[in-house]
């Protein structure tokens, strides 16, 4: 079952198609990822799931059901990549209000924020201001406020920034476990180590179009450059071969890129018979990283101003 | 509508309980009694008190007379110089006077001097009204003069210093008092600009702080940015009309509390003055009045500076300039409040309480005149209405420049990118 599904979202602003014909569907329970370089409309496309923005165009169904921003704001937890909260109000009045902001009920929300506070052991902050908080402090209180509601679907824009790796780990932890529970994680962020190593699928937007869908297992596999990685006891110093080519050579490993119509049989065939020791083999696959600046390289890296006519 | 309550809330309780508020109610009138009573009292000290002297060359200017004025008010002095004028007239800054007076020898009891004019020489600069003391007393003593030489005794000089008094009695509104609807409709207007200036720029304020702290884009992801100004501005709201409450039952206390100890001095007279209030104007209707034009005229004024606050980054001198035509509109109806209270049936005084932007402060510098006779109904009815037809196209105007501008960063919008925004599909 899909959580989310977007049809063909269109939103223009006056300078710029900040989201410009995407459709894509998020499984629940996901941790999915949210990718693209600065500008690409990440932004934009989430202020619209969350009804921040209506869409020019296009659908929006959450839990199977057109979207209805009013009433299922309660189902969404979103925090921006800007942290907002009142600086001058109590930390717990602050939460209590928030959540009751969502829908929930005064009690309901005591409860449940005493229980995020207690085990982020946060006790101590509620009557504390967050002015008084540190940065870090901060992204945690937002982290709780975000998630306090239990939503179905939370939405983290860049969740990590600022954090320290003691407290990064805490939040991943919280993820997990949201996420086994079968909430819906969408997870924005041009870091592509923390998404390899988070999130299940993936969809990579540049100027305002979706340019890249699949879980992080199949999109490497699809952008794979048949490249493997050998080790041999000794280098031989020449190496001369129609089923691949060396692509670099170190002091006992070898980069290999094998050829069209040859497996990597061939390869290790190749130093079977010559009679060097294979110590170790194996695929390299391409990082996301890798595959990122592969497919947004060469467009402009920030995004110009064009003329709309609509 | 449940969300809405609890914005309303919030931001109702966040203000109430600050300490500024609580000292803000107690000390606004006080400070605003004191700039009243203050001033009159520092106009009332520093007037100059002359000495002056009096040379009289004509022998009709006696001692006995000069003091028999000098009885009445001895703060202006009058003195007739017995030493030698000459010696006085270059010395008479170093006995302390401030100037001299020739009555000349041909100084007739029948028609004075020639030109009807003496003259004060002096060193010094002296106020419009300064000397009109001490022209009183010379008149005085000249009338003296005259009845003295036509033979009139005392009796017959109570009979000539015999006076009317004109008052007016408007036979529609027995108990009208221009005088008393004078100071209320003052008070009236002023407080209706102290309060749309000042709670006017805490709603900007407050809707700058949301968007430049980023909570904006939080709360928006529960509840429509509509709802979101709109809480803010009825909760700011509710702030006022509570001050506003809390100065009235003040007032009713202090009222009650001396009518019934009786008090005495100056408690009495505040008493006096009090009641006279209540007689001659219907309380209730003004204080009514007053808290519908306090909220329309709120809500009119306070979603433009809601639209400007979201519009505008950290920097306050954007908001300055953004607000200023805002501003200007207020600060233009406290102007046209002087001239309407002064003729308070003129053309000028009837529009100005009719037009939405001005009604507020005219309209109540207006109503404590007497409703119906200086404030026809049908010209309250249809101010009322313009003024909430004129804070529903605020409002609408507002939001829609709000939605776009909580969310927007960067350059500072003009007025005319705004209302573009405003009226986008």
């Amino acid at each position: 079952m899909n959580i989310v599904e977007l049809h063909n979202l269109k939103k223009y602003f006056a300078t710029q198609k900040a989201v410009d014909d995407i459709s894509m569907t998020i499984p629940k329970g996901s941790i999915f990822g949210l990718l693209g370089p600065n500008g690409a409309g990440k932004t934009t496309l989430i202020r619209m799931i969350t009804g921040i923005f209506y869409p020019d165009s296009g659908d929006i169904f959450l839990k199977g059901k057109k979207f209805d921003p009013e009433n299922d704001a309660r189902y969404i937890g979103y925090m921006p990549e800007e942290r907002g909260l009142y600086k001058k109000m109590k930390i717990g009045e602050q939460a209590l209000y928030l959540a009751q902001l969502k829908g929930l009920s005064r009690n309901d929300a005591l409860v449940k924020i005493k229980a995020w506070f207690k085990r982020l052991e946060m006790e101590s902050w509620w009557n504390k201001k967050v002015e008084d908080l540190s940065k870090g402090m901060g992204q945690k209180l937002q982290f709780v406020i975000t998630v306090l509601h239990e939503p179905d679907l939370i939405i983290l824009d860049e969740p990590f920034s600022g954090l320290d790796p003691i407290n990064a780990n805490l939040i991943k932890d919280e993820i997990y476990r949201l996420a086994q529970n079968g909430t819906t994680i969408i997870f924005s962020t041009h870091r592509m180590e923390q998404v390899e190593e988070i999130c299940n699928q993936i969809v990579l937007v540049n100027k305002g179009k979706k340019i890249l869908d699949g879980t992080v297992q199949q999109v490497r596999q699809d952008y794979k450059e048949n490249l493997f990685s050998v080790q041999l006891e000794n280098i031989p110093p020449v190496v001369n071969s129609n089923a691949f080519e060396i692509i670099s050579s170190g002091k006992e490993e070898l980069i290999v890129k094998i050829n069209q119509g040859f497996k990597p049989n061939d390869v290790l065939g190749y130093f079977i018979n010559t009679g060097n020791g294979i110590v170790s083999f194996k695929e390299i696959l391409p990082s996301l990283n890798d595959i990122f600046i592969k497919l947004v390289e060469g467009t402009p890296t920030s995004r110009q101003f064009q003329a709309i006519d609509s | 509508m449940q969300k809405i309550l609890l914005i309303i809330k919030r931001e109702f309780l966040t203000r109430v309980r600050k300490r500024t508020f609580i000292i803000g109610t107690i000390l606004f009138p006080v400070l605003y009694l004191g700039l009243i009573f203050g001033t009159g009292y520092i106009a009332n000290k520093t007037r100059d008190n002359l000495k002056v002297g009096l040379i009289d060359r004509s022998g009709l200017f006696t001692e006995k007379l000069i003091t028999d004025v000098n009885k009445n008010d001895t703060l202006n002095i009058l003195q007739l110089v017995n030493t030698d004028p000459e010696k006085f007239k270059r010395d008479f800054d170093s006995l302390n006077y401030d100037g001299y007076v020739i009555i000349p020898k041909k100084f007739n009891w029948q028609t004075g001097v020639d030109s009807n004019r003496l003259i004060v020489n002096t060193k010094k600069s002296f106020g419009v009204n300064a000397l009109n003391p001490i022209e009183e007393k010379i008149n005085k003593i000249w009338n003296k003069i005259k009845h003295d030489s036509l033979g009139l005794d005392a009796a017959k000089e109570t009979i000539l210093g015999k006076n009317m008094d004109l008052r007016v009695n408007n036979e529609k509104d027995k108990n009208a008092n221009a005088g008393v609807a004078t100071v209320i409709g003052y008070v009236c207007g002023f407080l209706m600009y102290f309060i749309l200036l000042l709670y006017g720029s805490q709603v900007m304020m407050g809707v700058t702080e949301e968007k430049t702290s980023r909570i904006a884009e939080v709360v928006v992801s529960s509840v429509k940015p509509f709802q979101l100004m709109l809480g803010k501005i009825i909760g700011i709201g509710m702030v006022a009309l509570t001050q506003f409450l809390i100065w009235i039952a003040c007032i009713f206390i202090i009222y009650n509390v001396s009518t019934t100890t009786g008090g005495s001095g100056g408690a009495s007279a505040m008493v006096g003055k009090i009641q006279e209030v209540f007689t001659s104007v219907n309380v209730p209707l003004v204080v009514g009045c007053f808290i519908f034009y306090l909220l329309a005229g709120f809500f009119f004024y306070s979603s433009l500076y809601a639209a400007i606050g979201s519009a505008i980054n950290e920097d306050m001198r954007e908001a300055q300039s953004l607000s200023f035509p805002i501003t200007m509109l207020i600060i233009f109806s406290i102007a046209l409040m002087t001239p309407a209270i002064s003729n308070p049936s003129s053309s000028v005084a009837v529009w100005a309480s009719i037009i939405p932007f001005s009604s507020p402060i005219v309209m109540m510098a207006r109503i404590p005149f007497g409703v119906p006779n200086t404030v026809p109904w049908w010209q309250l009815g249809l101010s009322m209405a313009l003024l909430i037809a004129g804070f529903m196209f605020t409002t609408w105007f507002a939001a829609r420049i709000y939605r776009t501008g909580i969310l927007m960063y960067g350059k500072k919008p003009s007025w005319k990118e705004m209302i573009k925004w405003a009226f986008r599909k």
